[in-house]
């Protein structure tokens, strides 16, 4: 007795067969073996939707370059914005026919603006001009 | 780390189911508190640091947890454990797991009937015979309160007993 006489000594508790042999397995299971297990689980399940949305989004992405590399039928066509801005005018100038714009004026009736010159008016404008005069005389 | 939680389960696990085990009564319910014991101090022992001893620790975690389950008794009070001796006697529960006599039985009865503070430090004193040096680290409570606290309980303990 420990300190009371009157108090009864003894343990009248009792637990199941095998009780305490098995209990520190199952605690270590539940602490220790469960932590280990969440992390080795944990990798896999987070990975495995990444995973799964990344292949979708590359099939989708390869699909639908390959559609249009296929179906296109400007395939080889160039943005205009990729094109400086001198090169593009010297294009655009070189590929106007001057003579076609003419014979397209003439057909759409637009009429001549140059005035009406006399012969006399253009010798003048040369002589201004200080062309000499049998210069003159040999081109008209 | 890992091998040194297995070392403190192999040490503590029996006292401590033992100290649960004391305060809850049911063989199921001790089994319960006390893996959520180990639960918890496995969460947490990255927080414990040599400001108590492990030993004292385990102790206040285990107190919480059986206490805890107490409460969640009371207020489902699906089982009413106010006369165990009657509850011994008659409930496959009760009877299986408890094998002690008459004096035993009015023992437990007394115990159960005093506050949960008394309680808990006479079980500490009595069955774990712990210091209250110790016992002030796991009730947060000073040694002479813990002194009187034992004192009272003990008085009570032995009315009880001797039919007064």
């Amino acid at each position: 007795m420990k300190n009371s006489e009157k108090i009864p000594e003894g343990n009248p508790f009792r637990v199941p067969d095998n009780y305490f042999k098995e209990l520190n397995g199952r605690i270590i299971s539940s602490t220790i073996e469960n932590q280990d297990g969440k992390k080795k689980q944990g990798l896999y399940v987070r990975l495995r939707p990444f995973l799964a949305v990344a292949a979708s989004v590359a099939v989708l992405a390869i699909l639908s370059y390959t559609g249009i590399r296929l179906f296109s039928p400007h395939n080889e066509s160039v943005s205009l914005t990729e094109i400086p801005v001198e090169e593009y005018s010297e294009t655009i100038l070189n590929e106007i026919d001057l003579l076609t714009l003419e014979e397209n004026a003439v057909l759409t009736g637009i009429p001549n603006l140059a005035p009406n010159t006399d012969k006399k008016d253009i010798i003048d404008y040369l002589i201004l001009e200080n062309v000499d005069i049998n210069e003159i005389q040999e081109q008209l | 780390m890992n091998k040194g939680f297995r070392l403190v389960v192999e040490r503590y696990s029996t006292r401590l189911y033992w100290h649960i085990r004391r305060l809850v009564i049911l063989h199921e319910d001790a089994d319960d508190a006390l893996q959520n014991t180990f639960v918890n101090a496995w969460r947490n022992i990255s927080n414990f640091r040599n400001e108590s001893s492990l030993y004292t620790w385990l102790y206040a975690i285990a107190t919480n947890e059986a206490l805890t389950l107490i409460n969640k008794r009371i207020r489902n009070s699906a089982i009413s454990l106010d006369d165990l001796g009657s509850w011994f006697a008659n409930s496959t529960e009760g009877s299986t797991w408890f094998d002690g006599d008459e004096a035993q039985v009015k023992l437990q009865n007394a115990i159960i009937r005093l506050p949960e503070k008394q309680r808990i430090v006479f079980n500490l004193k009595y069955y774990d015979e712990m210091t209250y040096a110790d016992m002030s680290k796991v009730l947060k409570t000073s040694v002479g309160a813990l002194k009187a606290s034992y004192h009272h309980a003990v008085k009570k303990i032995e009315n009880i007993l001797s039919g007064i």
